[in-house]
């Protein structure tokens, strides 16, 4: 197979999967901002599943589930895309050296532990990664991927490797990427429904472990954390949630600065003075999340006393819920 | 008892602390709550956060000295210990191995690994990305 080199920017982004499909259609001269993906597939979300246990603790998310953001935008905006998914891995290789010589770049979901230009200090098996493929250079693929610096090469074995990663939502080689985009959107109408669609999963879904309703929850739990199972443990528990909330592709507070930035950004859009102002409580909302997770940390260093107690990091908790209710409640609301 | 007051308490940010991770930098996003503006800024994570990444490797690390000891005791095989340094547990390691988890549980005793055959060694150490001669005798 020849070269291939396509003329594809690699832009840093603060969610692996927004800011792949963000820069996917920026190559399809689709320009739209990683924080409008994001809103438009109505990414954001918290729950919080003592149920299942990741890690050896309890599940916290402050996301919806990993490939609907960029299935909800992309069928939102009107884009054409194909996803394919494998059991064969050599199949899977030729799929993207076929669509890579058709000229188009693709979206590869891959786990993170083999990942040899991924920084050590992420290298867990977490397989709900997202990169770009969108060249070829004898063996080895270039790759940009949002979390990095930099654009990357990667080897045919080790690509192979992370596409059928194993264990907890292996990707099986799924592969996605837009094939035809179209000349005129109007995104308004797509920004609002997207909102409402948010607004609903915070605030409309009468169970108690999601949304709001979920993060108080939380919040209850963590003040019997302590007695109920100790320092260490509880200790270990609040770092999982911190590490859901603070680490790699969550933009920071559990991906709530990117949802304001999305905010602000409709708001201009839409000339919406309701938005804008949701833009700002939003702003204030991830900054209390952001004190959580920086005093909550205190808790978390090796073989240390709790330096915070539990109950305060859970009145915080409270509080942002309150704040989330409050913006969720009134952008239910919203009429253009 | 009084809590403390959650509106007031609020933390400041530790640039004076020292950073455990420089490999790269990321972007992240910030709200200036004076200038009512959002901005994206490309850094290593903040000194509070790599507080928590450390946590989770600290505890994979004690995980495997214990391993460590148990394998040299002679209570475990060295494909337990190869298995915790991937952070893999049982089924993930079925999963890949394409053993049933039964059948890797037995291989993680000392008895069940000496009687595997060469083309089952080649299998894990395939797996773990070392030669078989590092499977048997690992360097801890």
């Amino acid at each position: 197979m020849t070269n291939i080199k396509m003329d594809f920017e690699h832009r840093q982004a603060g969610h692996c999967e927004s800011g792949v499909t963000s820069n996917l259609l920026n190559y399809h001269k689709l320009k739209i901002s990683e924080p409008m993906v994001f809103g438009i597939g109505a990414g954001l979300f918290f729950s919080y599943l003592p149920f299942l246990k990741m890690q050896n603790a309890p599940v916290t998310s402050f996301r919806v589930w990993p490939g609907m953001v960029f299935d909800r935008s992309t069928r939102s905006l009107g884009v054409k895309t194909k996803i394919h998914k494998f059991k064969d891995q050599k199949a899977s290789m030729e799929m993207l050296d076929k669509v890579l010589a058709d000229g188009l770049p693709v979206g590869l979901q891959v786990g993170t532990f083999h990942l040899p230009f991924f920084p050590p200090e992420y290298r867990m098996h977490y397989n709900m990664h997202n990169m770009v493929v969108y060249g070829k250079e004898g063996d080895m693929y270039m790759v940009s991927d949002t979390v990095v610096e930099k654009p990357a090469l990667i080897s045919y074995d080790d690509l192979l490797r992370v596409r059928f990663a194993k264990g907890p939502f292996s990707p099986a080689g799924r592969m996605y990427y837009p094939c035809s985009v179209p000349h005129t959107i109007e995104i308004q109408p797509l920004i609002v429904k997207g909102i409402k669609k948010t607004a609903y999963n915070m605030v409309g879904i009468p169970f108690s472990l999601v949304g709001v309703k979920g993060i108080r929850y939380l919040a209850g739990r963590m003040r019997k954390w302590q007695k109920l199972y100790g320092d260490e443990k509880a200790s270990y528990y609040l770092g999982q949630v911190l590490r859901m909330e603070e680490e790699v592709g969550t933009a920071g507070a559990g991906f709530r600065f990117i949802y304001g930035a999305f905010l602000k950004e409709a708001g201009i859009v839409l000339k919406h003075d309701g938005i804008s102002e949701a833009a700002i409580e939003m702003g204030i909302n991830a900054n209390r999340w952001r004190d959580f997770s920086y005093l909550g940390s205190r808790n978390c260093k090796k073989r240390a006393k709790p330096e915070e107690s539990y109950d305060m990091l859970a009145d915080i908790l409270l509080d942002c819920a309150d704040k989330e209710e409050k913006i969720f409640k009134k952008l239910s609301g919203i009429k253009l | 008892m009084k809590q403390p007051d959650p509106q007031n308490k609020q933390a400041e940010p530790g640039p004076d602390q020292e950073l455990i991770y420089t490999n790269n930098r990321e972007l992240f996003y910030h709200f200036d709550p004076e200038k009512k503006e959002y901005e994206q800024r490309v850094g290593y994570q903040h000194s509070a956060n790599q507080v928590i990444i450390k946590q989770s490797w600290d505890v994979v690390e004690e995980r495997l000295n214990e391993v460590k000891e148990q394998v040299i005791r002679g209570e475990l095989s060295p494909i337990a210990w190869y298995m915790e340094k991937n952070l893999m547990e049982v089924p993930m390691l079925a999963e890949y191995t394409g053993f049933w988890k039964r059948t890797v549980r037995k291989h993680l005793t000392p008895k069940g690994f000496h009687k595997l055959d060469g083309k089952s060694l080649n299998k894990y150490a395939t797996i773990f990305n070392v030669s078989t001669h590092q499977l048997q005798t690992p360097e801890f």
